[in-house]
């Protein structure tokens, strides 16, 4: 209540200057000239923000205008046609309109995983000018005799590496 | 029973210009930035992980066959 009457107190005070939203097209005749309020004040309908204090076509045609007036009256003498056209004056988009699917995540992961790929680029660059030599223990000749050196050891016998390894077949356990 | 009806048909006419909304940025192209991106990425990295000499080190378990190591 108070936040609401603060709001038009705004409205009516800061007066020159769009706000942030800047050219972010209203479509079709959503705010009159002459009231400069900032944007964010008097948003589109949104699922926080539902009831806006402004209709969001303000620029009424005279049949427009007809059918405001005959607003004012009892509702029940309006058609169904009547009572969507006045929907449609009140609010940019309903309900189910505002709550669509969108296929924005497609763009949004496409673009993440571009980046992913860019920094595999980024990792192929840096192997080639920035690894220093690869040292000679981890060649695959090296290695192998370090594994055999290992087993002869009997490291980790109990969970590891050598409890692996079967010693009597002389082969990696199944 | 009527009120129903009359939702449906309220329902069926915002259905009607849901389906007529302009495609957006996301629905011409996201199909195919999400295809190009993830190929990209799939592509560059197993050629970086596999061509490219980087040492992941991976475990001896089933893989690597012994070599002797004692000088005799």
């Amino acid at each position: 209540m108070f936040s609401r009457a603060a709001r038009s107190w705004v409205l009516r005070t800061t007066g020159g200057g769009l706000g942030t939203r800047g050219t972010h097209s209203p479509g079709g005749s959503a705010r009159s000239q002459g009231k400069m309020a900032p944007y964010y004040t008097n948003h589109y309908a949104q699922r926080s923000y539902p009831m806006p204090d402004e209709p969001y076509c303000t620029e009424l045609t005279a049949e427009q205008q007809a059918l405001k007036e005959k607003e004012k009256g009892s509702w029940a003498q309006l058609s169904q046609e009547e009572k969507v056209a006045l929907y449609r004056l009140q609010f940019r988009e309903s309900f189910a309109e505002m709550n669509r699917r969108s296929s924005e995540w497609k763009t949004v992961m496409g673009c993440v995983f571009f980046f992913i790929g860019l920094t595999g680029l980024l990792i192929w660059w840096q192997r080639v000018y920035v690894f220093p030599e690869k040292p000679v223990t981890l060649t695959d000749e090296r290695k192998a005799q370090q594994l055999q050196r290992l087993l002869d050891m009997k490291s980790n016998p109990v969970q590891g590496l050598a409890s692996r390894w079967d010693y009597e077949r002389k082969e990696w356990k199944k | 029973m009527l009120p129903l009806a009359r939702n449906a048909r309220l329902q069926v006419r915002s259905n009607q210009q849901t389906m007529k909304r302009a495609s957006d940025f996301h629905d011409k192209y996201g199909n195919a930035i999400l295809a190009s991106g993830s190929i990209f990425c799939i592509t560059v990295w197993t050629y970086t992980a596999t061509q490219v000499g980087i040492e992941w080190n991976l475990s001896p378990v089933g893989r690597v066959t012994l070599k002797e190591w004692r000088d005799q």
